[in-house]
């Protein structure tokens, strides 16, 4: 088995740290070996935040070299932009359809990219857009997102719901459990359903 | 035997807890936070967040002296702090295991150096282990624990920022417990003057023999032989991972203690090869030691001696010294995208601060907390951030040297809750009976926001939590013998501003606490703010105030853009509106009262 390497990109704040951790959990309890990446720091004040989560029958390093990865999972539109270089040619992005502006762009220094699934496209990745925030909304809980975004991704990787459902269980608040259950289902059946 | 992903913060705390540590103390720094963190819910140990790194070292110190096997851990700038008393401890014979777990920050992603902690392994003469992934992280520090005790030696675990949040899979084991004999009277051993201190200079230098006779055997440092190959690389850490997936034509030496190293063991083997080349993070330190022990290798002549070394950046020295990788490379260019840069989040306390300061045009002593942002653009408004605590003699040296040019003016430094009971206290009580013109103003957030929300002595005044130590900043200072000290709203913000100018106005040493609780951390939340765009006139002041929800929109019917407040964002600390020219911005607390009253 090859290594499959996930890249997850988002801002300071979104709840990066647990998407990683969720994932990579998935894939140790499928009988694989993982290791993971992650920025925190500074980049926590609103800054830029990364992980990946690389999984396979042997794992040496836990950094995507540029070129090599399969699939991102994008909480936020320019943060997908910013790492898509570390993807290859055809790897798939699911793509959070929600902007946070950077203070450049806050301050009218900077442009915030217009079209940011055209530009993936064009640099030859399958791009999946969710309406995660939105989608959130609707059910109740802005915090279901990532949930949603993690179902969406789901999708793409080959581990059994079950498992995805038991992790997940495992690592939200119990209050929040079956909402978060709901969530993973409806973003799995967003990117089923909705052929890009 | 249970398997689980962990980081490698992580699987120290584990490490700690199944070698039977009992007692692990710390200061929050990044990479190392979590390891306190994960190590309270381990019951079996006690675990401190000391003021500072300094306390953290000297609690793990008493408690090895009674035979109690401890841990300190800390960031690699936190180990200065900490070098005064871990520089005489390690002249002492260590009795119950210490290991002292320091995180490098090699590329400075939340750093204000890049210092290279092994270093300091051969400055206090103690043997460092350098794991690669959260399992040796975990195992590293058992290890560590019993080296300690077989050698009378303190040991350095290090680690970087990136091994210390990356995750891997850990294998778990149970607890063993080991006896705690107390604290047994031995005035050679532990009294450091002389003739005792003398004689541990002796013990020192033999201990290191000893490690050195140990590292040469120790399968902490192993050979991947590669068949046929005429290159030896010599590595350690996270760059070993990265070697073992690019799959290089050469034999690797993995390093799992760099101090002391294996010398003979690496000169025995480079002799069957071409080249030997060290792939080292940081300073040439494997690199020098081996060309002073007359060993021919290179380093940084392919591999920078600054920021982290990826697989990218090792693949790239790797080809300028010819040898080849069978993992294949890609050619993908990135994209032009917008930076991003950290930012004050909604609701910040310090924001108030800065827009004053901004407007007051003054020079600024900064020190380091959330707070330092204020260097960023659009408040550029302090103009130094070097080390905790650093301001307030700073400014005393400022003002003397402008005292000395006849360029005498005030000046102003800003210093946080937690930055105050770190290293702030004696600077204080120096600065207590100064002549010159100096305001410094406390950030008292009641937490210690930048590393994640730990609390300070003044978070119990916020939370009403008993448990939590209680002071108050005035009263300490007023005790120190400091008279002009208030405490204000800084939310008022042209009582700020007043209250700020005319203690710049003022000769002598002028203190003002800005009491407002972090809104991150304590998570703050009023209704939120909305701007009216038939009021606004698009000036821009509000944007200047620079809150992450605020920017300039296009509304449907109106040609200009006016500002916009994105409600999802906004904890209406209503700065914003406070300075609007116009009064365009209001509250939606005022709507749901019915009207939008003016
Ligand atoms: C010697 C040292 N130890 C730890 C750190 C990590 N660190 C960065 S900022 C900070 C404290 C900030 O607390 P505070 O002064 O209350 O400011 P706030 O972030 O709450 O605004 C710490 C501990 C450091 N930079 N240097």
């Amino acid at each position: 088995m090859s290594v499959t390497s996930i890249m997850i990109a988002g801002v300071g704040g979104q709840g990066l740290v647990l998407a990683t951790r969720i994932v990579a959990s998935v894939a140790l309890a499928e009988g694989c070996d993982v290791k993971t990446g992650d920025v925190v720091g500074l980049a926590q004040r609103g800054g830029m935040v990364w992980g990946s989560v690389r999984f396979g029958e042997v794992v040496h390093s836990p950094l995507i070299p540029a070129g090599s990865g399969d699939f991102m999972l994008a909480m936020e539109a320019l943060e997908g932009l910013r790492w898509a270089h570390l993807l290859k040619p055809g790897a798939t992005v699911l793509l959070n359809n929600y902007s946070i502006f950077p203070n450049r762009v806050l301050l009218e220094k900077d442009v915030y990219p217009e079209d940011v699934p055209g530009l993936l496209k064009a640099r030859g990745l399958e791009t999946v857009s969710i309406d995660a925030e939105t989608m959130a909304e609707e059910m109740g809980n802005r915090k279901l997102a990532n949930t949603i975004l993690l179902g969406a991704l789901s999708a793409s990787l080959p581990f059994p719901v079950k498992t995805w459902q038991g992790v997940i269980s495992e690592n939200v608040p119990p209050k929040t459990v079956e909402l978060n259950l709901k969530a993973f289902d409806a973003g799995r059946d967003a990117a089923t359903s909705d052929n890009h | 035997m249970q398997k689980v992903v962990m980081s490698g913060n992580q699987a120290v705390a584990r490490g700690f807890w199944e070698a039977g540590g009992v007692v692990a103390a710390s200061y929050p720094g990044s990479p190392t936070v979590e390891i306190l963190e994960s190590v309270k819910a381990y019951k079996e140990i006690y675990s401190h967040w000391a003021m500072n790194e300094k306390i953290a070292l000297e609690i793990a110190m008493g408690s090895s002296m009674a035979g109690g096997r401890a841990m300190a851990s800390m960031k690699h700038v936190g180990l200065n702090i900490a070098a005064d008393p871990f520089m005489t401890f390690t002249q002492t014979k260590t009795n119950g295991g210490f290991v002292l777990v320091v995180g490098d920050d090699p590329g400075l992603s939340s750093s204000q150096n890049e210092q290279d902690t092994r270093v300091y392994a051969r400055f206090a003469n103690v043997a460092l282990l350098e794991p690669s992934t959260p399992q040796e992280a975990k195992d590293f520090v058992k290890l560590g624990l019993s080296l300690s005790e077989e050698n009378g030696t303190p040991v350095i675990i290090r680690l970087t920022s990136n091994l210390c949040h990356s995750r891997g899979v850990v294998a778990l084991s149970e607890r063993e417990e080991k006896d705690i004999p107390g604290f047994v009277k031995d005035q050679p051993r532990y009294n450091m003057l002389p003739p005792h201190a003398n004689r541990q200079q002796i013990f020192m230098h033999e201990r290191v023999l000893k490690l050195q006779g140990y590292a040469e055997e120790s399968p902490l440092n192993v050979l991947v032989p590669r068949e046929g190959s005429d290159t030896l690389l010599v590595t350690s850490s996270l760059p070993y991972c990265y070697l073992m997936e690019l799959k290089p034509e050469a034999s690797v030496l993995k390093l799992g203690m760099t101090f002391p190293l294996p010398v003979q063991k690496i000169r025995q083997l480079s002799h069957n090869y071409r080249q030997t080349i060290v792939i080292e993070e940081l300073v040439p330190l494997v690199e020098q030691e081996l060309k002073a022990a007359g060993i021919a290798v290179k380093g940084k002549d392919y591999f920078p001696f600054t920021g982290e070394l990826t697989t990218d950046v090792i693949r790239a020295g790797l080809i300028q010294a010819e040898v080849e990788c069978s993992a294949p490379q890609a050619t993908v260019e990135p994209s032009s995208s917008p930076r991003r840069t950290p930012m004050l989040c909604a609701g910040c306390p310090h924001r108030p601060i800065f827009d004053v300061l901004r407007e007051a045009d003054v020079t600024v002593i900064g020190d380091i907390g959330c707070y330092s942002l204020g260097i960023l653009e659009p408040f550029e408004v302090l103009n130094t951030v070097i080390s905790m605590g650093a301001s307030l003699g700073m400014i005393q040296g400022v003002a003397k040297a402008h005292r000395y040019a006849d360029k005498v003016r005030p000046l102003v430094a800003t210093i946080g809750d937690g930055t105050f009971f770190h290293s702030g206290l004696s600077g204080f009580a120096d600065l207590a009976r100064t002549e010159e013109n100096i305001t410094i103003i406390v950030l008292d957030n009641r937490t210690t926001a930048m590393t994640g929300g730990q609390s300070t002595p003044t978070t119990r005044d916020y939370l009403k939590d008993e448990s939590l130590y209680g002071m108050s900043i005035a009263e300490i200072l007023v005790a120190f013998g400091i008279r002009d000290v208030q405490e204000i709203d800084q939310f008022h913000l042209s009582k700020t501003r007043r209250v700020i100018s005319e203690a710049m106005e003022r000769d002598g040493l002028s203190v003002i606490i800005a009491k407002r609780p972090c809104a991150l951390n304590f998570k703050v939340v009023n209704p939120h703010f909305f701007v009216d765009p038939e009021v606004c006139i698009g000036c821009r002041r509000c944007i200047q105030v620079n809150c992450p929800p605020i920017s300039m929109h296009t509304y449907p019917g109106i040609d200009d853009s006016k500002s916009f407040i994105d409600p999802k964002m906004c904890v209406g600390c209503s700065v914003c509106s406070q300075v609007c020219p116009v009064k365009a911005i209001k509250s939606s607390a005022l709507l749901k009262k019915g009207g939008g009253s003016k």
